[in-house]
């Protein structure tokens, strides 16, 4: 049983007041303690940002905060290496959608069985406000050409996952709590690659994309009668650019993961498997003429 | 009589010509020779002119050479390209469709196709033909042909068997006849060698054995030349021996996938050449920072850019040892030999575990693609030394960088009951999480500093080759000491007094058989695969020791003896 306690912080929380990466802190450790899973099975793997120091605000859990862009190929050798975990990561969305969009897609593509949280607030928040791959078309910022601002359309995480394929993909919001717990208990424990895009206010940089604004123009997907196994379906609501953002479940299918492609041991994981050194012997042997 | 015969068979890329020189090197490792055989390819999969080298002599060589004894070849430019380089006696056998208009004695029209086609009633068979042709030439028995042709084809049938069998026998029943010629090398009396070396390898071959053998469970690569055949054995072995691997998107993601398979406690590496290298350096950078062991293989190949593809150069020496931001420990090794490399191969993932640290293999073109017949190799003997790890008991206050004397902390693993394990790129705490303390970012750079005195012990010293004293001595590294050496061999017993110093183990540099040598030593030769020098730097750098003298070889093509010593000669140097 994980408590609360277990979970505290091991340092001093350094995100700014008011900030959306709380609401998804507090979300996680509560899916943390819901999920039923022993605590040391658990690895948070983080990319660079502001949201990416999420590992050090929780406590007793493994894990690796990285490089920029790069957490998931590096969860995806923790996950492989040992299939046990169950591995979760942070990313921001310039982290995710900029360095990391290679990544990503092809996370998406192989169907690795790891669970993708972005902390998507529109900007580049620890370099200082800077417009994301992520901040709509024509936001203003301090590396923004003249205004009118960023001349070009944002990624759309959410279509990109599905149509790399990725077999979970959700949206959610760092306001609504317990619509968010639901949705990383879900993402977490879905087989395959799980990807949720979450509404994150920046409330220092951000003018645009506000606690305000986000309670305002989002609406519950599942309450539109939305069906989650339908690709088109899916993306048609990823796509969907009007003045609402739909939030929950986008899209949930089954398909063989990365791990049932690859040479692992039947049983038990790769990290405690030896090659016995008489195949090797064996494998050098054949090759005398 | 010492016999030393070589080979070149020429052709056009896909015209089978490596399939010839396979034959004819097994045929030779068979009969108890030693071979050496080097490929020279293009970038390109049709066309072109390509070329095999095959070198055997009945004494252990370790170079390629520039005379060549007899050429098959399979297109014009096969001729036309190593006429020059064909040694007084020496013969060129091609097939009868190449027209070509100043026959002389030496040369052989052979009817390769011709009688592929009509006794094999295959072309491909044109490979046995050659065989054939060959074996006649320098007179050597028929009955080594069929043997060998029999264990090759043999998984493919008995009827594929008997035509390759076939076709080589035409061949040598009528080159026998027809060939009015004669070869400088008769080997009718010289049936049998005496090298018991059976097994054939290349360098890359011999790096991934070593890698199985040191338990790598963990690849990640994306093609690159010439390191690729690396990647794809191990891939090969994976679904036997149980190793992960994925070709991945880039290099960023090989080395980062590998990290995350080794901080989970998977052995792991990645294969690439420079390029690919280059793509790394960030998360080469992040491995040291986290203390996470993993091995990274660079079979180097002339740059900047994409350079020569499938050619050979030692110039990413300095980048390979200088790499990232920040300072950190790291090895490097540079195996000579196909012998050497597996040993390096299982030696790298014991010091990346054991000072969890990234450790560097660093080849190139000549040593991943020359072939040696090698003795057996005995795993018997190989130790897998995972290094220190945290003992498996619960530890709510197990911390992954405990900071202590020898700068290594014991290692855990997540998934490890009773144990949180943290780790940052960011400068962290002992407990791993990242702080901006002044006083702990001194105290984590010095615990990686504290780990290299033991890394020097651990490191094998340089050898010397030839006299232990000599006026003069070559200085060399990685692959380019075969053809140092034989030139010193051939030199000392023209009475000159030279010797070779010779580094595997280049990085970090042990200093004191350097000093010892330049202080013993009238001159002392750089001899690099590079334009600059860049391990003489190296050493200038770390003892102040300039070398004075360089012989580089840049042009992509590998070094032999007698290039290095007429370099020697027209220097003034001996
Ligand atoms: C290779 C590299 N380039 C640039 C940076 C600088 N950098 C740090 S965080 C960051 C952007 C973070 O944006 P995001 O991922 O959205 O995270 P946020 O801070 O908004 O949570 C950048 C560019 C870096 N650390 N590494
Ligand atoms: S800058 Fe923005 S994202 Fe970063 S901590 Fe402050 S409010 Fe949060
Ligand atoms: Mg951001």
């Amino acid at each position: 049983m994980i408590t609360p306690e277990m979970l505290e912080e091991p340092q001093k929380v350094t995100w700014c007041t008011g900030c959306g990466n709380f609401g998804i802190l507090a979300a996680l450790k509560k899916a943390v303690i819901e999920l039923g899973k022993p605590i040391h099975e658990i690895v948070l793997a983080s990319g660079i940002g502001c949201s990416s120091k999420i590992p050090h605000y929780i406590g007793g859990v493994n894990s690796i905060h990285t490089l920029h862009g790069r957490p998931i190929p590096i969860a995806t050798g923790i996950h492989l290496a040992n299939t046990n975990l169950d591995v979760i990561v942070h990313t921001g969305d310039g982290d995710c959608l900029a360095e990391g969009l290679g990544h990503f897609v092809h996370a998406a593509r192989r169907n690795v069985d790891i669970a993708v949280f972005i902390h998507n607030n529109g900007v580049n928040g620890l370099t200082k406000g800077q417009y994301s791959p992520a901040a709509p078309r024509g936001y203003v910022s301090n590396t923004s050409p003249p205004p009118p601002g960023a001349p070009m359309d944002p990624v759309n995480p959410m279509a990109q996952a599905i149509t790399a394929g990725a077999t979970f993909v959700a949206r959610g919001f760092s306001g609504d709590q317990k619509g968010l717990v639901n949705l990383m208990l879900e993402a977490i424990r879905h087989k395959g690659f799980a990807v949720i895009d979450i509404l994150q206010p920046c409330v220092t940089w951000n003018r645009q994309l506000t606690w305000k604004y986000y309670n305002e123009h989002t609406y519950a997907l599942e309450e539109t009668g939305h069906d989650v196994t339908n690709k088109f379906k899916a993306l048609e609501k990823a796509m969907e650019n009007g003045d609402r953002y739909p939030v929950g479940v986008f899209y949930k299918v089954e398909s063989p993961d990365l791990a049932s492609g690859i040479a692992l041991p039947e049983k038990g994981t790769l990290k405690d498997h030896t090659t016995d050194l008489k195949d090797v012997q064996k494998i050098i042997d054949d090759l005398l003429l | 009589m010492t016999m030393d015969i070589t080979f070149n068979i020429g052709g056009a890329a896909g015209q089978g010509i490596d399939t010839i020189g396979d034959l004819l090197t097994q045929v030779f490792v068979q009969a108890g020779f030693y071979t050496f055989t080097t490929k020279d390819f293009e970038s390109r999969i049709r066309g072109g002119y390509n070329f095999t080298q095959i070198r055997v002599s009945d004494i252990p060589i370790y170079a390629s050479v520039d005379q060549i004894d007899v050429i098959i070849a399979l297109s014009v430019d096969a001729v036309v390209g190593q006429r020059d380089n064909l040694s007084e006696g020496g013969v060129i056998i091609f097939d009868e469709s190449i027209e070509f208009e100043d026959l002389e004695a030496c040369h052989f029209s052979a009817p390769l196709e011709k009688i592929a086609r009509e006794v094999g009633g295959n072309v491909k068979m044109m490979n046995a033909a050659a065989l054939g042709a060959v074996i006649a030439v320098i007179n050597f028995p028929f009955e080594l042909v069929r043997q060998v042709l029999t264990d090759i084809f043999g998984r493919k049938g008995e009827k594929i068997v008997a035509g390759n069998v076939d076709v080589a026998k035409a061949l040598y029943d009528l080159t026998k006849s027809n060939f009015t010629g004669t070869c400088k090398y008769n080997l009718e009396t010289l049936e049998k060698g005496s090298c018991t070396d059976k097994l054939i390898l290349t360098g890359n071959k011999a790096l991934a054995l070593g890698a199985i053998a040191a338990n790598v469970k963990w690849i990640s690569s994306y093609p690159m030349s010439p390191s690729t055949s690396v990647f794809q054995d191990i891939v090969g072995y994976s679904q036997q021996l149980k190793i992960g691997s994925i070709q991945t998107e880039d290099e960023i993601a090989s080395l980062a996938m590998a990290i995350g398979a080794s901080f989970a406690g998977a052995r792991s590496m990645v294969t690439t050449s420079g390029g690919g290298f280059a793509l790394m350096v960030e998360a080469l950078g992040f491995a040291a920072m986290i203390e996470t062991p993993v091995v990274i293989y660079n079979a180097q190949r002339p740059g900047p850019s994409t350079g020569l593809p499938t050619r050979t150069e030692q110039a990413d020496l300095l980048f390979m040892a200088f790499s990232s931001q920040g300072e950190f420990p790291r090895i490097i090794l540079a195996p000579k030999d196909p012998v050497e490399a597996f040993n390096v191969a299982t030696r790298a993932f014991n010091l990346a575990d054991k000072f969890q640290i990234p450790v560097m293999i660093l080849g190139d073109q000549y040593f991943a693609d020359s072939v040696m017949n090698i003795p057996r190799i005995d795993v018997s003997g190989v130790k897998r030394d995972k290094g220190k790890l945290a003992r498996s008991r619960a530890d709510p206050d197990y911390k992954r960088y405990l900071l202590t004397e020898d700068g290594i902390s014991p290692r855990a693993f997540p998934g490890d009951k009773g144990k949180t394990i943290v780790s940052a790129g960011n400068v962290h705490r002992e407990d791993g999480h990242i702080t901006e303390d002044a006083e702990m970012r001194k105290l984590m750079v010095q615990k990686f500093m504290n780990k290299i005195p033991a890394i020097m012990t651990e490191l094998n010293p340089p050898q010397i080759y030839g006299t232990a004293q000599a006026d003069t001595t070559l200085l060399t590294w990685g692959s380019t000491w075969g053809a140092a050496y034989e030139a010193v061999k051939s030199l000392a017993a023209k009475g000159e007094s030279i010797n070779q110093l010779h580094f595997c183990d280049v990085f970090p540099l042990r200093t004191a058989k350097l000093r010892e040598v330049f202080a013993q030593s009238k001159q002392v030769i750089a001899v690099e695969q590079n334009i600059t020098s860049q391990f003489a730097s190296l050493v200038r750098m770390h003892t102040g020791l300039a070398v004075k003298q360089h012989i580089n070889k840049y042009d992509g093509r590998p070094m032999t003896p007698g290039w290095i010593i007429s370099e020697l000669e027209e220097g003034g140097i001996v």
